[in-house]
């Protein structure tokens, strides 16, 4: 009998899975498993417990919260999914061996939709917890356990169909010369603009912000109940609700609209693969650079010995301005603040106080040296050799990269911070304060994330968001966060105790604010912020460490 | 007598290297002198611990145990001072696809601290003529040939003048005329005293090139020396490298494999 095609090429993929799970150390594997089943228990553990909460005591809250769930979802999916969608579905020479293979292009659709699901089951099953939770708390029927992993399934399927859909249009639509960069743009900007527009929206109506009132979510979701991604959370309210009718109503629609959009999707990516495999299959074919512009770099007229770390800044800034595809995943770093900024500067909206804004500063500081930093060393991907067999040390390297990534990280939060300050009606001394605080975070952050990717690059990874192994990625959740808690804690303790000292805080709790007290202050601010420089030092000194004796990728290739 | 190493004469000595990645013995005791001004073929099987041998002499891996020298200088205690002399070429080129090609001669330059000025650009402009890159203005690498990026990262050693070169297969996807080019400049840079360490399959180029050869069988040295040392070796005065290469990495006759595969089915 003949294997079908789909599943010949789902079960290549899972044999290289478990090729490259079984190549790991087993300590890496325990640990891995042990994060996984840690990460299960206290979000799943957590989603599921919520959820059961909700639907015992909340019972009329029940239908907005399922269909909020499913609307949250689709749109986390949607921000984070589209350069998943573009690799599974046009990158790539496996993909190149398919299409000269005698395959139907329904069969490479369908294998590589599983595929790009992946990514997307996995947050999926946030819900899927949380969904079954509600369950038990409301005690319903065996059927709606059974739907609730159908219908989310289906949720999965639909908004990664919709993902292809958007860059199927683009390429079929958009000339191919511009193909490239407006796909990029359109994933780069959807997905943050989705996320921004429902975190507004949600924001909007849990206001003020200080009183959550559920009846303001409850509006809210009754805004968006005909938004197609809320149809299953209506379908599984009905059938816990026992009404058979409406059930099987939103259940016939939902399943629909799949049906619907998996076809089309199908029909659009059938006609659009050998373009799509043409347009994101490469670097660009000619850089379009006007012959009247003089060369990015000309050293005829400069004079001196070249500089390393300046020779890896400006290859990263003409790398970024020519790879629209790196530069669109920095597009949502660069809309968060802003379109908090703009939030906070709607009328109507105040934000209470400096301590506010010094939290906002360092969230946004962290938000965006994680986006630019972290990614900056592996990033340099094959390129990584040429820095080996250079005669310069890792600390060249990772100075580069910090320096590179500081200036937009320190441009940004200031801005941001300035803004805020403003807007609060923090005073001159204060706007001092945090601008000093800004560069003491961007400074801290910046350097936690370039380390982070130095402790465990992924040279080999097609995407900036995957270039960081978990190794990296624990050491810069856990220094970053570190750094930030002591950070602040040494700012807190500094602003105090300087009040202290001068006599313009009089009380601080049941602590008598004495000049003594003040200059005790003082001195745990100090002794917090040394501890913040050791963190980041010992983070750094690893990743140098890391990098020096780096042979992965280099001995695989 | 003094010996060639303590004459300064050897530029490139491999010490008993040894790596194991896991349970395979990638290259296992591999040792051998080269001297300043002499290309050596570096010859052996897919797998049998050329590129590897390569990399750890460049230092881009460290070995399990033993040395490799540039210049009489240990590249893993004096990494910078060795690799400034060192040049390497990897059988697929290390390129940077969104620089041109006059950017990455650039980026290459200023790493290895090399003054910026009017000679430079002279050197670059006349690099990039030779290897017929000069036209290629605004053409991002990504956009190359396979043989265009083999080129340009030729170019990329020369612009600094390495007294040591390493190369793996440096004419792999070469047209015939570039292959040439190449041939003739190993062998001007070799008069003039550079140092060449040449990995190639292509036995045809070793025999034309190469003064001495180097064969590399499942991570040892099987034989080394010239031509005619080889064919006594090997016991065999008319043979020419292929036959010695096919005795000394003895596997199963290529012929009966053959017949055994285009057989009749039963």
């Amino acid at each position: 009998m003949r294997r079908s095609a789909t599943w010949t090429i789902l079960s290549a993929e899972l044999l290289g899975l478990r090729h490259r799970l079984l190549r790991r150390k087993p300590a890496r594997l325990v640990g891995l498993a042990v994060f996984l089943a840690a990460a299960v228990v206290f979000i799943g553990g957590g989603a599921f417990t919520v959820g059961a909460t909700a639907g015992q005591f909340l019972p009329s809250a029940r239908d907005s919260m399922l269909a909020g769930g499913f609307t949250t979802l689709s749109v986390l999916m949607l921000v984070i999914g589209f350069p998943t969608v573009i690799a599974t579905f046009f990158v790539g020479r496996d993909l190149l061996q398919l299409v000269l293979a005698p395959v139907r292009p329904i069969e490479i659709f369908v294998a590589r939709l599983l595929l790009a699901m992946s990514a997307n089951l996995l947050i999926s099953l946030i819900l899927l917890m949380a969904t079954l939770g509600v369950g038990v708390g409301s005690h319903a029927p065996a059927v709606y356990f059974v739907l609730a992993v159908i219908l989310i399934f289906l949720q999965v399927l639909l908004a990664t169909a919709v993902q292809v859909i958007l860059m199927s249009v683009v390429l079929r639509w958009v000339p191919a010369r511009r193909a490239r960069d407006v796909a990029a743009a359109v994933a780069g900007v959807a997905g943050a603009g989705f996320y921004l527009a429902w975190n507004l929206s949600l924001r909007q109506s849990l206001s003020p912000r200080s009183r959550p009132d559920l009846s303001n979510l409850t509006s809210f979701v009754e805004r968006i109940e005909w938004v197609p991604s809320a149809w299953p959370g209506h379908a599984l309210s009905a059938v816990i609700a026992g009404n058979a009718g409406a059930a099987g109503t939103w259940l016939a629609f939902s399943v629909a609209l799949a049906a619907i959009v998996l076809a089309a999707a199908e029909i659009l990516y059938e006609r659009t693969l050998l373009t799509g495999l043409g347009v994101f299959g490469g670097p660009q074919a000619v850089w379009r650079r006007s012959a009247a512009k003089p060369a990015a770099v000309d050293v005829t007229g400069s004079r001196g010995v070249g500089s390393p770390a300046r020779a890896i800044a400006l290859k990263d800034w003409l790398g970024y301005r020519r790879d629209i595809r790196r530069l669109s995943r920095l597009l949502p770093a660069f809309i968060f603040p802003l379109g908090y900024a703009v939030s906070f500067i709607r009328p109507g909206r105040s934000i209470s106080g400096f301590w506010t804004d010094v939290f906002l500063v360092g969230f946004i500081s962290m938000f965006m040296s994680s986006a630019l930093a972290t990614p900056s060393i592996p990033s340099e991907r094959r390129g990584f050799q040429l820095l080996r067999m250079a005669p310069l040390t890792m600390w060249h390297l990772i100075r580069a990269k910090v320096i590179l990534t500081l200036p937009p990280v320190l441009a940004l939060t200031l801005v941001f911070g300035v803004v805020v300050a403003i807007l609060s009606g923090s005073g001159i001394a204060q706007l001092a304060g945090l601008a000093v605080l800004v560069f003491w975070l961007g400074l801290g952050f910046v350097s936690i994330g370039v380390s982070a990717g130095g402790i465990d690059p992924r040279f080999d990874a097609a995407d900036d968001r995957r270039a960081v192994g978990l190794l990296g990625t624990l050491a810069g959740l856990g220094g970053s966060f570190g750094f930030g808690l002591l950070s602040l804690g040494a700012f807190a303790l500094f602003v105090f105790g300087l009040g202290a000292v001068e006599g313009t805080t009089t009380h601080l709790g049941p602590v008598p604010t004495t000049p003594a007290i003040g200059a005790l202050m003082w001195a745990g601010g100090l002794i917090l912020a040394t501890g913040a420089v050791a963190l980041v030092g010992m983070l750094l000194w690893f990743a140098n460490t890391r990098l020096g004796s780096y042979e992965g990728t280099i001995a695989a290739t | 007598m003094a010996s060639p190493a303590e004459t300064g004469q050897i530029a490139i000595e491999a010490g008993n290297l040894v790596k194991r990645f896991g349970v395979i013995n990638a290259v296992d005791g591999v040792s051998f002198q080269i001297r300043r001004g002499e290309i050596v073929g570096f010859l052996g099987a897919n797998g049998a611990g050329k590129t590897t041998t390569l990399r750890m002499l460049c230092g881009l891996i460290t070995p399990t145990s033993g040395t490799a020298r540039i210049d009489g200088i240990d590249i893993f205690a004096d990494p910078l001072r060795a690799k400034a002399r060192l040049g390497y070429l990897d059988e697929e080129p290390f390129v940077h696809p969104h620089l041109t090609g006059r950017e990455f001669l650039n980026y290459i330059a200023d790493l290895y601290r090399m003054p910026r000025g009017t000679e430079r650009q002279q050197r670059m402009e006349k690099l990039l003529g030779l290897f017929e890159l000069a036209d290629r203005n605004g053409e991002l690498i990504g956009a190359y040939s396979h043989g265009m990026r083999q080129k340009i990262g030729l170019a990329s050693l020369l612009i600094r003048e390495p007294s040591v070169l390493l190369l793996d297969e440096p004419t792999n996807g070469l047209d015939p005329r570039s292959a040439r080019l190449v041939k003739d400049l190993l062998e001007e840079l070799a008069s003039r005293g550079t140092t060449v360490l040449l990995s190639t399959h292509i036995l045809e180029v070793a025999q034309a090139l190469c003064r001495r050869v180097a064969i590399i069988d499942r991570g040892h040295i099987v034989a080394t020396g010239t031509m005619e040392e080889l064919r006594a070796q090997a016991g065999s005065e008319q043979a020419s490298l292929e036959d010695l290469f096919l005795k000394l990495t003895a596997g199963p006759e290529s012929k009966e494999l053959i017949e055994r595969l285009l057989a009749p089915k039963q």
